[in-house]
């Protein structure tokens, strides 16, 4: 039952095979005939008589009432009742001449009917009670006017009522008039009704091929006629099945249609399907035959069996199908597979490949059609569909690539299917964009550790294939522009990917084509022809991706320089600027792979400053706080998601960046221990030392931040060893460094790293207590090669940290005693403090100048301020922009905080 | 010795003119085969009108001394040419030469007037000047066109399209007539235009490289250029911008000029950034030297560096004349910074470090200390240098930082100061000011 509701308002596969029965809904147009029809009766034009003018305007009327019985709308049988009564009058003169004077047998059926639809209700006590107010009113007055009619066919109704099969032959006689009738009716409305038509007509004919449950709409359709008209068409099985529809109607539509009025056209549609899944049991088991299925050779009738099936009526079928795309009654799963028998028709006949690849084209933007929310993934069914299509449609299209004109400039007036060159309106491009959007939502659907996915994500190397095609077609017949968007389309799913032999063609190993030349290639081509600034934005954050993925660190840095992204990023979309986002993360890991550990933090900073890189990224949500953000919100956030493969870890680029701040930072700690304008350089480094020194008990290390916390404080002391030993131990390997693809040559540099940067750490905590100390012995606690140490000690003096000097003949260092009291430092803080002061002075004085003056020196200010490189990049993402201000604030208090350490130790001085 | 050689890289950017010198100097060397050069040397010849410098080449490569035909032929129909273009500049050369006492040459405008008025000359005419000019300097007759395009210069609107190339034309020529003051005007005067004007992207950074290629001619031979050079190429973001794209190698240069010129110091911390920043792609030992010394401290790697650059030098037709002053601050480099990062040093590992011989090096370190350039004193018993000058005390530290403090703020308040009285003059019409 479930599948009940759910599929009712969708006219979900099941029900739409009943929607044959939809004339309800049409009923005022009588286009019950398909137009697809195209029988003999259809092409040939029959001058009509006054009679089957007559006829047909009865006809119609009885069809009308018919439905409103089933949906028992009293009201509007009323009205047709009367009308009806009009039309008779109106017809009685030539049934009179023409008949003599013998009442058509389907007036006669049709008052019967409506005799005992009338007599029923009028029974049905409940029934009537829960009625609305005008429907029991119309009822009082249809039964009056009813008897009162009916007194002069009272003996025709008896004849009728006493054997009703009687009519067999002639009534079918007279029904195929009426078919004619209406479908004569149909060539007319054609035009304008095409879309009703076309798509009324492919219910009934889909029907069949599908073993979809069968109901009377089946027997019918076994009748030679096949036509899908209403029940009046299958007067048979009248009296039985509309007792028992009607029995199932009222549950339903009781409800629907005395709720209000207007909607009772449309509703009956939706809600009849249901119903008829639920008589499809009863009838069944009342012995219904069910027709024999000619499984899928029997197809739906496209065209008659003689017609000759040529491009033109090829083309104004598609055209018929394709009008109906868009309305919101059209069943998208039944143009599918309308077209795809199009398809193998126009296969069959050989038609030309323009044509072949307009109904492709059709196919898959019907395919695409088929999902109505944009948010969610297609079904596997269609995706799959999809790959193949698409497929097909690339393999024509390239094998006639000098033929086939597909593009967007060409309008429906100038398309040629006939002639060589042929012109199609339609853009591949557009189509192949759109199924990778949708491969990416079918991905970010799966759950990325479960099997699914790594089935889903093996279509990936389809969807390469396909751009590639389209790559290949577009390269030949687009424009530019075209090509730098497949070729970003191509970049999109080249640049996370690792290819191992640029590495080995680094060292000589390798010497073909490497993806970093591709890319490459492409990404110069966009930078040449883009005039978008969005493609060669994410065109460079690709390739300095790709770059950085590959070791190329200096190409990456450069291109990050001259690019100056960091200055625009935050003016950009939001997925561009997770692009840049992880760009810099990977950036970051360059550098860190290459020994560049300042850079790498500088990179990295930024990410994890925020505490939350993991959104930064687009690599999952975090739980909301007290609902920061809306359902929508998070709905959109959730269509930025990267898919799982394209991840960067996290806890590689976390560890990453708290030893490369590591590294910078206990040395500089050590540095400047007295010092109190040192600045932080890492945050979130401190964070970790301090709410490691807040736990009463410190544990051996178990996580990957435990262990970096471990490995600062054995630095501090110097302790290269322990430092490295929980920095490189197995337990991290696993967790963080096998993640590179060096993984050694990695490991090596962070130990060479941590015994230089211990070594300066030790020099500058312990140098007051040696008078001088010997650079062999210092080489041999630091296993580092002496000259390495003399040169680390000689950048130290040459930058003025440390007081010492080298004596060379006995290899020492001298330490110059000049460690100031605290007093002497105090002072020393106050001097610069002071001289601070009056370089403000200074500074306002300058700003003070006259106006025209000011303007100049304001911007100078800020030159200086943003300052080179990477510094830069903060306060980018304006995703947090609220960060900004905290930083601000923080900032201030840092101030305020100076002054009064100021005049505290001014205090002191005195 | 031609890994290091760069005359290929820089040819590209030079004049065809400018050209012959460089290949010439290459010539006197031996790195290069002798005879591929001169043929290289003829083939560009050829696409000029320099029939005398042909044959001179055609000689020295030995080929038959017979002049061929077209040579022959091609000198007739210059000389007819260059004629021709004589006749159409006559009248106005005849005006020039009637107003040149005038002090209407002054200014450009004016004479434009002047011309326009009471010579009743066209202005159109100084295309012919201009293409005379042009001829000419095919002809390798630089003196001449130097004046011709002097006068192009003078009437000529920069607006004209060919006002660049005359600008071009002038600096190449003087370049090439060795005029190297005039040449180092037109050199500011070019980059001024080129930073002016309005070219795209790519043309703007062709042109900034082709000037660059050409100012180092005239940078390493005008007094004046070495500090120029340093101004322009690395203090100009354009132009530095410009070099790190399009031409690292020009850094070569750039470390020469830092190197040798001594009242630059602080220039050396801003190169040796640009130089890591750029060691991908462009190493040759005078930036390798720089970097070993102050980047890695390895005083050894310098010291081979060093000697690895005076090949370099040698070799090279821009710095081969500044080479002993290279070599000599090199030195100087070395030993400074040995001295501030050592107390004491053994005269033998000076010498070392130095390239030079223990005696040598001794005189060399006397020197310097008579020339109190060093605080220093040499223990000739043990054959130590030992460095004088202890670090300052704390209480020194402070006294200097303090020491200026005074200084500054009392000028600040006399600024104030003087302000407010110039103020308080002017009063009422100082309030502009606010009203704005």
């Amino acid at each position: 039952m479930s599948r009940f509701f759910a599929g009712g308002s969708d006219s979900d596969s099941d029900s739409s095979s009943d929607d044959g029965q939809i004339p309800i809904a049409k009923a005022p147009q009588p286009v019950q005939q398909p137009i697809v029809y195209s029988d003999d009766e259809d092409v040939k034009r029959v001058v009509r008589s006054a009679k089957e003018k007559r006829f047909e305007e009865l006809s119609n009327i009885i069809k009308n009432i018919r439905n409103y019985k089933k949906i028992k709308d009293i009201g509007s049988i009323l009205t047709s009742f009367e009308e009806l009564t009009r039309a008779y009058s109106k017809a009685q003169p030539i049934i009179l001449k023409e008949e003599n004077g013998v009442i058509p047998k389907f007036v006669i059926r049709s008052l019967a009917e409506l005799e005992t639809f009338i007599n029923q209700t009028w029974d049905d006590k409940d029934g009537r009670k829960n009625m609305s107010k005008n429907n029991g009113k119309s009822l009082g007055t249809l039964r009056q006017k009813f008897r009162k009619y009916v007194k002069d066919f009272e003996a025709d109704i008896k004849k009728f009522r006493e054997n009703p099969d009687i009519e067999g032959d002639e009534d079918e006689a007279e029904e195929k008039q009426v078919d004619e009738d209406s479908s004569d009716d149909d060539d007319e409305s054609d035009q304008q009704t095409a879309t009703a038509a076309t798509f009324k007509k492919e219910p009934e004919k889909i029907t069949k091929p599908k073993p979809a449950p069968k109901d009377d709409d089946e027997s019918d359709d076994s009748m030679d006629w096949g036509s899908s008209d209403d029940e009046s068409s299958s007067s048979s099985d009248m009296d039985d099945a509309a007792d028992m529809r009607l029995r199932f109607m009222k549950k339903v539509d009781d409800k629907g249609a005395d709720k209000d009025e207007k909607p009772r056209e449309k509703k009956p549609k939706a809600v009849r399907p249901k119903k008829e899944k639920i008589e499809e049991e009863p009838e069944d088991n009342e012995g219904w035959e069910t027709v024999p299925k000619h499984g899928t050779s029997e197809k739906p009738k496209m065209f008659a069996k003689d017609a000759e099936i040529d491009v033109h009526v090829v083309l104004s079928k598609l055209n018929e199908v394709m009008a109906a795309r868009g309305k919101k009654k059209t069943d998208r799963k039944l143009q599918i597979e309308f077209l795809q028998e199009l398809k193998s028709i126009s296969e069959q006949h050989n038609l030309g490949p323009a044509i072949l690849a307009k109904i492709r084209f059709n196919i898959v933007s019907a395919i695409f059609d088929y999902n109505l929310k944009i948010s969610e993934p297609m079904k596997l069914e269609y995706w799959s569909k999809l790959l193949e299509v698409m497929n097909e449609l690339l393999k024509l299209l390239l094998a006639n690539v000098n033929d086939i004109v597909l593009s967007e400039a060409v309008t429906e007036e100038t398309e040629e299917f006939e002639t060589k060159p042929y012109r199609l309106r339609g853009c591949v491009l557009t189509a192949v964009e759109r199924l990778d959007d949708e491969f990416i939502k079918l991905l970010k659907e799966c759950d990325p550790h479960s099997n699914e996915y790594v089935e889903r994500l093996k279509d990936e190397v389809t969807v390469t294939k396909l751009i590639e095609q389209v790559l290949k077609y577009v390269e030949v017949q687009g424009s530019p522009i075209e090509i730098c968007r497949i070729y970003l389309r191509k970049i999109d799913h080249l640049y996370y990917k690792f290819d191992p032999n640029v590495l080995k063609k680094k060292k000589g190993l390798h010497d073909s084509k490497t993806s970093v030349d591709e890319m490459e290639k492409l990404c110069f081509y966009i930078y040449s022809n883009d005039n978008t600034d969005r493609l060669r934005t994410r065109a460079i954050l690709s390739h300095i991706f790709h770059h950085a993925l590959h070791d190329n660190w200096f190409q990456a840095r450069d291109l990050v320089l001259m690019s100056h992204l960091q200055e625009t990023i935050q003016h950009s979309d939001p997925s561009t600027q997770i692009l840049y986002n992880r760009m810099m993360a990977n950036l970051g890991l360059c550098a860190f792979r290459q020994g560049n550990i300042k850079d790498a933090h500088q990179c990295l900073i930024e990410l994890m400053m925020t505490t939350k890189p993991k959104e930064l990224l687009a690599q999952g949500l975090i739980p909301q706080r007290q609902h920061e953000r809306s359902l929508e919100q998070e709905k959109v956030e959730k269509q930025r998601q990267m898919p799982f493969h394209m991840h960067i870890n996290l806890e590689l680029l976390e560890c990453v960046y708290l030893v490369s701040a590591m590294l910078l930072e206990i040395p500089y700690m050590a540095a400047h221990e007295f010092d109190a304008r040192r600045r932080m350089i890492s945050k979130t480094f401190y964070q970790q030392l301090r709410s490691s020194e807040r736990q009463s008990l410190v544990g051996p290390p178990e996580s990957m931040r435990e262990h970096v916390v471990a490995a600062s404080k054995a630095m501090r002391h110097g302790d290269w060893k322990a430092c490295s030993e929980f920095i490189v131990n197995k337990k991290m390997n696993t967790k963080v460094w096998d993640l590179f693809y060096e993984a050694d040559r990695v490991r090596d540099m962070l130990v060479k790293f941590i015994k230089e940067e211990s070594l300066r750490t030790y020099l500058f905590t312990y140098s007051n207590v040696y008078g001088s100390i010997s650079v062999p012995y210092l080489s041999e606690m630091f296993d580092l090669p002496k000259m390495k140490v003399h040169s680390i000690i000689s950048k130290m003096i040459i930058n003025e940290e440390l007081m010492a000097s080298l004596d060379d003949p006995s290899e020492t260092v001298v330490m110059h005693r000049s460690e100031p009291s605290r007093l002497q430092a105090l002072s020393m803080q106050l001097a610069d403090k002071i001289t601070n002061l009056v370089d403000a002075n200074e500074r306002i004085f300058e700003a003070k100048q006259p106006n025209f003056f000011q303007r100049g020196q304001y911007n100078r200010n800020q030159g200086n301020q943003q300052g080179g490189g990477y510094n830069r990049q903060q306060n980018q993402q304006n995703w947090n922009a609220n960060k900004r201000q905290g930083q601000r604030n923080r900032k201030n208090v840092t101030f305020q905080h100076q002054q009064q350490q100021q005049q505290q130790s001014e205090e002191k001085l005195e | 010795m031609a890994k290091f050689d760069l005359t290929t890289r820089n040819l590209q950017f030079l004049d065809r003119h400018l050209t012959f010198p460089l290949l010439e100097f290459l010539l006197s060397k031996d790195i290069y085969d002798k005879n591929v050069l001169l043929n290289f040397i003829l083939e560009t010849v050829n696409k000029t009108n320099m029939i005398d410098y042909t044959t001179d080449i055609r000689q020295r490569l030995n080929l038959p001394e017979k002049m061929p035909e077209e040579l022959q032929l091609k000198r007739q129909t210059v000389l007819a040419k260059l004629k021709e273009l004589q006749l159409e500049v006559e009248p106005l050369m005849k005006c020039m030469e009637e107003i040149k006492t005038r002090d209407t040459m002054k200014d450009s405008k004016t004479l434009i007037s002047v011309l326009q008025t009471e010579y009743n000359i066209k202005i159109d005419i100084i295309q012919s000047v201009y293409k005379l000019a042009k001829y000419l300097y095919e002809c390798g007759n630089y003196t001449e066109t130097t004046s011709y395009l002097y006068i192009c210069l003078m009437i000529m609107q920069p607006h004209d399209k060919n006002y660049l190339n005359v600008l071009w034309g002038k600096l190449a020529s003087e370049i090439l007539t060795l005029n190297w003051q005039t040449a180092l005007e037109d050199l500011n005067r070019l980059r001024e235009f080129i930073d002016n004007s309005n070219f795209t992207n790519i043309q703007v950074l062709q042109q900034r490289t082709w000037l660059i290629h050409w100012s180092v001619l005239v940078f390493f031979n005008h007094p004046k250029g070495r500090d120029l050079i340093i101004e322009m190429f690395l203090y100009k973001p354009l132009y530095l911008n410009a070099i790190q794209t399009m031409c690292p190698h020009i850094l070569r240069y750039l470390s020469v000029a830092v190197i040798i010129n001594r009242g630059r110091r602080n220039a050396l911390k801003d190169l040796i950034k640009v130089i890591q920043q750029e060691s991908y792609t462009y190493k040759d030992p005078i930036t390798e030297f720089l970097e070993h010394l102050y980047v890695n401290f390895d005083f050894e790697g310098a010291r081979m560096k060093l000697h690895e650059c005076q090949t370099v030098i040698l070799n090279d037709f821009f710095i081969i004349g500044c080479l002993d002053e290279f070599v000599e601050n090199a030195r100087l480099m070395i030993f400074e910074t040995f001295c501030r990062i050592h107390q004491c040093i053994t005269s033998q590992l000076l010498a070392d470090k130095l390239n030079m011989e223990p005696e040598e090096a001794e005189c060399w370190i006397v020197n310097l200390i008579r020339n109190a350039r060093l605080d220093a004193k040499i223990d000739s018993k043990l054959g130590y240098v030992v460095m004088g000058g202890q670090p300052l005390s704390p209480y020194q530290q402070f006294v200097e930082k303090i020491d200026s403090l005074s200084v500054r703020s009392e000028a600040l308040t006399e600024l104030v100061e003087r302000k407010n009285r110039v103020k308080n003059q002017e009063g009422e019409s100082n309030w502009k000011y606010y009203t704005n």
